[in-house]
């Protein structure tokens, strides 16, 4: 991400109202390497696919801010991987992750692996590392770490519905098994930090917030995200594009300064339930409007969704969720015009 | 039926071992297992379901709950079996080839069961020439294809052409759901029902049986 669009990102994160109001999407593998030609396996595996890639979609949408920039992921086995957990890639499908938790009694075995060497995460910051060249000689800056959330983890690990069965029945178990989780992802995001200094944002993904209750958000959840945010950095980005009415009203309290949110909530509710606090990303429909509807259907969305909105601080107009697999540029082309059109 | 009340109770608390002990209270005064489903777990689940829509209960309370109906069932099912009673229909479920993310096909069997389903749980990750052998094994009224990754939805379609291709998509009544999945998806992909929820799902099993059931009357 280049100077121009993080600043505008800053702008927006603080309030400042931002003419025309910028745009912005979460881009990463499901929706990039086929938009760009490439299969996805060859994305995760060839620097310069990778490269090549970003470039392309920087180069084809220079008016909105893709997120995080540069993000060196593969799919959801990137924590995961550190814990021991077996990836499975297929040549041109999204990768996957098998569960290593076969019994709650296991979280006692369970060990906090060591980002430097474990898993995946080496290959993550070692790509960064060589493209770093490459991209800051374009101008961009690599600014966010990035992982996904503790419960979102903690559920890669158990199996979702394990996990959100285990919160009820040994929720001691599962605390000890979010703190191991916890502990990981902060040395995790620290170690991102340290090896990129021009890292100044946190972006955390975990849609597994959306599926509890209130009660269970502040026990299970909120605790373990404040910490895994708890680093001086401008902006607190999180992901959670299931339904999170009963966690928005306390996400501030994590720390969070950005939110991406699914299609369940309207712009308003999601400001009156952060208080306003938080700016928000988001949120036409993802598949049926921006990757299957028409460019037509895509101004329509966008313009139903900015007329009602009299306060349009703290907005960044997006899909709610990241990039859906197959949506096609004169899509994403209409979203940035019609905001440029309805907000300059 | 007030035999019933603990257990309905320790169904919406999620208590299974109260659910199971609750159940042989009742079996052991003479309630029948059909009316342990019909007044004890059907009107459980149908009120966890309304407090999950209503946003009172979420996927935990949910999950707790099907497990305390899991466990009655398993001391149920052979009674049943005995008595020869039927089910509200025969329900195979499993997400779809690639997609191993099995909590919504989890919440769906649950309800389908407490609503009297029989379900038929194949798995996850489950490839369409999988599909097709199962239908031909179980013969259910209705499969339910999962996906909850958008990259594993085209995978609902292949199920659906390979049912086709086998000749079996007549015999069968499919439905489909899962986080990304949309009516209009649903739609697209020629499936004849769409859940948002688990609970809608019972609904749509419903709507799909009674419709199969007309059909076949010929009206």
């Amino acid at each position: 991400m280049h100077d121009q669009h993080w600043n505008q990102l800053v702008a927006v994160v603080r309030g400042e109202v931002v003419r025309p109001l910028p745009t912005g999407f979460i881009i990463d593998s499901p929706w990039l390497p086929k938009w760009a030609g490439h299969k996805i396996l060859d994305y995760f595996t060839d620097e310069r696919v990778f490269l090549e890639d970003n470039f392309k979609a920087i180069d084809t949408f220079p008016d909105t801010i893709l997120l995080p920039g540069f993000w060196s992921e593969y799919g959801m086995c990137t924590e995961p991987s550190a814990f021991g957990s077996v990836s499975v890639w297929e040549d041109n499908d999204f990768p996957f992750t098998k569960k290593v938790l076969r019994s709650i009694a296991d979280v006692d075995a369970l060990e906090t692996p060591n980002p430097r060497k474990n898993g995946l995460l080496p290959f993550v910051i070692k790509r960064l590392q060589h493209l770093q060249p490459d991209i800051e000689r374009r101008g961009h800056k690599i600014r966010f770490a990035v992982a996904r959330g503790p419960l979102n983890i903690a559920s890669f690990l158990m199996g979702t519905t394990e996990f959100l069965t285990a919160i009820k029945t040994d929720p001691e178990a599962m605390h000890r098994l979010l703190g191991i989780v916890t502990d990981y992802l902060v040395d995790w995001i620290a170690w991102q930090r340290e090896m990129f200094p021009t890292i100044d944002g946190i972006l955390l993904l975990d849609d597994i917030v959306g599926f509890i209750s209130r009660r269970d958000f502040e026990t299970f959840g909120l605790p373990y995200l404040r910490r895994a945010f708890d680093a001086d950095v401008t902006v607190k980005f999180f992901h959670n594009d299931a339904p999170c009415k009963a966690s928005a009203p306390l996400l501030a309290d994590a720390g969070i300064n950005l939110l991406n949110f699914g299609i369940q909530h309207t712009i308003s509710e999601m400001r009156s339930w952060t208080n306003g606090q938080i700016a928000l990303l988001g949120n036409i429909p993802p598949r049926d409007v921006l990757a299957d509807g028409t460019a037509a259907d895509v101004e329509l969305a966008v313009t139903q969704m900015l007329e009602p909105l009299e306060d349009r601080s703290r907005l960044v107009v997006s899909c709610g969720g990241g990039m859906p697999p197959g949506a096609p540029t004169e899509n994403i082309r209409a979203l940035i015009s019609t905001v440029q059109r309805l907000t300059s | 039926m007030d035999q019933l009340s603990s257990l309905r109770e320790a169904i919406l608390t999620g208590d299974a071992a109260a659910a199971a002990g609750a159940t042989h209270v009742a079996l052991a005064a003479g309630v029948t297992p059909v009316d342990v489903i019909a007044d004890g777990i059907s009107p459980a689940m149908a009120e966890v379901g309304r407090l999950f829509e209503e946003g009172e209960y979420f996927v935990p309370e949910l999950l707790i709950s099907a497990r305390a109906t899991k466990e009655v069932f398993s001391i149920l099912r052979p009674l049943l079996a005995t008595a020869g009673a039927k089910p509200a229909g025969r329900v195979l479920l499993a997400t779809v080839e690639g997609d191993l993310h099995d909590i919504g096909k989890n919440l769906v069997g649950a309800m389908l069961e407490g609503a009297g389903f029989e379900v038929v749980d194949l798995g996850v990750d489950i490839p369409a020439a999988r599909f097709v052998s199962a239908v031909r094994e179980s013969r259910p009224q209705i499969v339910g294809l999962s996906a909850l990754l958008t990259t594993t939805m085209p995978a609902m379609k292949t199920t659906l052409e390979a049912l086709d291709a086998a000749g079996l998509r007549s015999e069968v009544k499919v439905m489909v759901g899962g986080a990304p999945v949309t009516q209009r998806y649903a739609d697209s992909v020629g499936a004849d029902g769409y859940g948002e929820t688990a609970t809608a799902a019972v609904d749509v099993a419903r709507r799909l049986i009674d419709g199969r059931n007309l059909e076949q009357s010929g009206e």
